[in-house]
């Protein structure tokens, strides 16, 4: 029993050695509407860059409501590389080119992921199956979108549709190093993946059983994003009773070289501020190869910069059979993340760690402690007895 | 709730020495009557067993009511985990002092009959305060109900030892003990396996889920504390009936509560009273939050969630006998205990690092739950004499019941913060340390002579020498 115990401590002792990992950072300029010259803002919607310098790269964050929000991600090898944006092509939205990296030879890689349309479907009898009693979709290219809202390193877009009242926001954050959100879903985030939070508030249902799924689009240029993994996690401990964590990423190209990638974790809160019982689980379809100039005509960022066009969609949709429907919080909230390279793995907690290896540890302590004193007192014993006189 | 039969063996010791006031053999009764109404004949005992075994049911089946509900209860009543376990709790919280008094309530105050009768009734009126909260959507008076219920479950199974004792003294008491505890785990099987089915037909029957179908099946459930209520009722009715036909006297628990006992008991009693708190609450607690455990982390059915979170008391009821006998041949119960102990940390620990099908860790913590039970509550006596036990039993249930109410408590709040993982670290912790108590419990016993940890053969020798001795 001591030898399983000690294993159990040394493989405890090899997780605190693997879970502390070297941290790696990076410098953020935040420039709204670059090049953009006239005071007034732009007409039909803002234009966020982030620019991310890392010893010998950069990654360029774009983010922009001209049309359906987008948010565009490029990765390229060169500290020094820049975005430029004709806005007169920009704005007009009917040609590719009007933004560009220079030198466009230093890209990488680059995706761009597209909240084109938010779904609503009339649950009558409660089975969560979002192909039946589909409402007319809201287009969030028709959504009429905020300025955006610069508070440090995070920026929040917030769009109403004409027919209904309530809001739908997005709020982009940037990371400097590694970390994790402060509310749940806690996604865990490298210097390398920015965070996109979703939520809709006080959208009136169309049906009292409604539920609702949100389209995404990503074009992926040469690496498009053709598959969800989905990854079972032994470690809930940042998000309580999610034991899942789904990876978009481009199929595997004969090696597992991942070059970005969009992570959810399945679950939605009901609540801006949620408890466990708020908690909503989310499941998506499989990603479906879509035509280009549809998401081009959709969204203002994917025409002006993407040439190739290579595009798939899936479904996010909120909510299991059996669950609360929307009506009850008028709330939903969904949080992903969108970053270049491997999407970040959860370990555990140092908390975790620590008390498994008290926790093991002391009763092993105790056991060869114990141990050694029996033997010592028996060797005692053992010689005062071999001098005990005979009578 | 499970923790009380294990006094059993205390009872089943004394219930040979005792001699019984009134010997059925020299007073037949004047005039013959069938065997079946013969309180002297076997068979008729055999009928009033079975009015004993099902004086616990509706006790049993109702206690884990919330923990075969878990999702329908946190849904319909919008509570978060930590207000669930407060159900827990306030069953535990009446019991931390009424552990003391049960025996002398049931010996001084109401006699055995009246005393099963009223605790049947606090059983009773617990269960429909509880199902009325439910109906009612007020969590609070659901907590009075757990409370009231709580009152009347441990105490009566005081009574329905003391009940088995004063029928079965020095005949089949063993037998009857263990008829007993598997009735109970039936109980509580039964219960986490049909009360889903009858939530989805009362759901069906009132048009829609909801508070309402929820107060409606633990009504249903209620039933089952009124059929023990009968239970009660009957016994009592033949109980009267045997003590005048057999002239023999009121059953007695005959536990002697001395809490000034406290300040003399031994280091090692002290270590097993922290195994026993440690130990036990890594268990029901675990088991009151298992169904959405399963269900969430390995993607259980509800059905089969409640099925395997059920598998610790079905395997409980045929090994405890079996473990019980293998304890007692073998002796080494320090031994056993750590065995217990480690088994246990390693079904825990499948629990919280694998996704291993969970049927293997839950079996295995069946299976370590009944070995520690047989092995450690007997220990007891072997540390304290005689006229102690009583205290020094009360005092380990009391306990155990505050530290399952804290636990209960705080496993909720833990869940709701920080997850399962954390939560069944926690349990691995309170699980290490009770090995580490039982380590030490090992060393301190060698220390002292090695009394708890003798094989029963070397036991047995040392009490035929001290009988010698005294004769």
């Amino acid at each position: 029993m001591a030898a399983v115990l000690r294993s159990g401590f040394w493989a405890l002792v090899v997780l605190v050695s693997t879970s502390s990992q070297s941290s790696f950072e990076r410098q953020l300029s935040v420039q709204l509407n670059p090049g953009w010259t006239t005071t007034s803002p732009p007409p039909g919607g803002d234009l966020l860059h982030v620019r991310a310098f890392g010893d010998n790269d950069t990654l360029h964050y774009l983010f922009c409501s001209q049309g359906a929000p987008t948010l565009l991600l490029i990765h390229t090898n060169s500290s020094s590389s820049t975005v430029q944006v004709d806005w007169p092509l920009f704005l007009a939205r009917n040609t590719s080119g009007s933004l560009k990296v220079e030198p466009e030879s230093s890209i990488l890689h680059s995706t761009a992921v597209v909240f084109s349309r938010l779904l609503e479907y009339d649950d009558v009898n409660d089975t969560a199956d979002p192909t039946s009693d589909l409402f007319p979709p809201y287009e969030l290219q028709n959504f009429t979108w905020s300025r955006l809202n610069l508070t440090g390193d995070s920026a929040r877009l917030c769009g109403a549709s004409s027919s209904s009242s309530g809001v739908l926001c997005l709020q982009l954050s940037v990371f400097k190093t590694d970390g994790r959100g402060q509310t749940w879903p806690r996604l865990l985030h490298t210097a390398n993946s920015s965070q996109l939070e979703v939520w809709i508030d006080g959208l009136l249902p169309r049906a009292t059983r409604s539920r609702f799924l949100l389209e995404l689009q990503a074009v992926g240029g040469a690496y498009p994003l053709s598959r969800v993994e989905v990854h079972r996690s032994i470690d809930d401990e940042y998000t309580p009773s999610i034991f899942k964590a789904s990876h978009w990423v481009s199929a595997a190209n004969g090696s597992s070289d991942v070059r970005s990638f969009v992570q959810w974790k399945p679950v939605a809160y009901r609540r801006s501020d949620p408890a466990l019982e708020e908690a909503t689980p989310c499941s998506h379809s499989e990603p479906r190869w879509q035509s280009g100039e549809t998401t081009a005509a959709a969204s203002g960022l994917v025409q002006a910069f993407d040439s190739d066009l290579d595009t798939f969609g899936l479904n996010v949709s909120f909510g299991l059979a059996g669950e609360p429907f929307y009506n009850s919080t008028k709330f939903l909230s969904w949080t992903v993340l969108v970053g270049v390279g491997s999407p970040p793995v959860d370990s555990f907690s140092p908390l975790v760690v620590a008390i498994m290896a008290v926790g093991l540890g002391t009763p092993v302590v105790l056991l060869l402690l114990g141990g050694l004193w029996v033997c010592l007192s028996k060797k005692a014993a053992d010689s005062t007895t071999a001098y005990e006189p005979i009578n | 709730m499970a923790d009380i039969e294990e006094r059993r063996s205390l009872l089943g010791g004394e219930g040979d020495d005792g001699s019984p006031s009134g010997g059925p053999a020299d007073r037949a009764p004047g005039r013959p009557m069938p065997a079946i109404c013969d309180p002297a004949h076997l068979l008729h005992r055999v009928v009033v067993l079975g009015f004993m075994c099902f004086l616990g049911f509706g006790s049993y089946f109702c206690y884990d009511n919330p923990a075969a509900l878990q999702t329908q209860v946190l849904q319909d009543l919008n509570l978060n985990t930590a207000e669930f376990m407060q159900l827990y709790a306030w069953y535990s919280w009446p019991n931390v002092i009424l552990c003391f008094f049960g025996g002398f309530l049931l010996d001084r105050v109401f006699g055995i009959r009246l005393g099963t009768i009223i605790f049947s009734l606090f059983v009773c009126v617990g269960q429909v305060i509880f199902a009325t909260g439910a109906l009612l959507n007020r969590y609070w008076l659901m907590e009075c109900g757990r409370f009231v219920f709580g009152i009347g479950g441990e105490s009566l199974a005081v009574a329905q030892n003391t009940y088995a004792v004063n029928w079965f003294k020095g005949k089949e008491l063993n037998l009857v003990f263990g008829l007993q505890l598997s009735m109970a785990r039936l109980g509580s099987t039964v219960n986490m396996n049909i009360m889903g089915w009858v939530y989805s037909r009362v759901a069906d029957l009132v048009g829609s889920p909801g508070y309402t179908a929820l107060g409606g099946s633990l009504m249903i459930a209620g039933v089952t504390c009124l059929f023990s209520l009968g239970c009660a009722l009957v016994l009592g009715f033949l109980d009267r009936r045997a003590e005048r036909i057999l002239n023999k006297e009121q059953g007695k628990a005959g536990e002697v509560i001395q809490l000034t006992d406290v300040k003399d008991f031994p280091f090692p009693l002290w270590l097993i009273f922290l195994i026993c708190v440690c130990y036990y609450v890594a268990i029901f607690p675990f088991i009151g939050l298992g169904q959405v455990f399963f269900i969430e982390k390995f993607n259980f059915s509800p059905a089969e969630a409640r099925a395997v979170n059920s598998i610790v008391y079905i395997i409980s009821a045929p090994a405890s006998p079996i473990l019980g006998f293998m304890v007692d041949r073998t002796g080494r119960n320090v031994i056993w205990v750590i065995t217990a102990v480690a088994a246990t940390l390693a079904a825990h620990m499948m629990l919280a690092f694998t996704f291993w099908n969970p049927w293997i860790a839950m079996s295995l913590l069946g299976v370590s739950y009944s070995l520690l039970a047989c092995a450690l509550w007997p220990m007891v006596a072997f540390v304290v004499p005689e006229h102690q036990l009583g205290t020094a039993y009360g005092f380990m249930q009391s306990i155990q019941n505050l530290g399952l109410a804290l636990i209960a408590m705080a496993a909720g709040a833990i869940l709701d913060n920080k997850g399962y993982l954390v939560l069944e670290v926690f349990f691995c912790a309170c699980i290490c340390l009770a090995l580490m108590a039982s380590v030490m419990l090992y060393f301190v016993d060698y220390q002292r002579g090695g009394g708890l940890n003798q094989s029963a053969a070397a036991r047995a020798k040392l009490q035929k020498e001290a009988t010698s001795d005294a004769e």
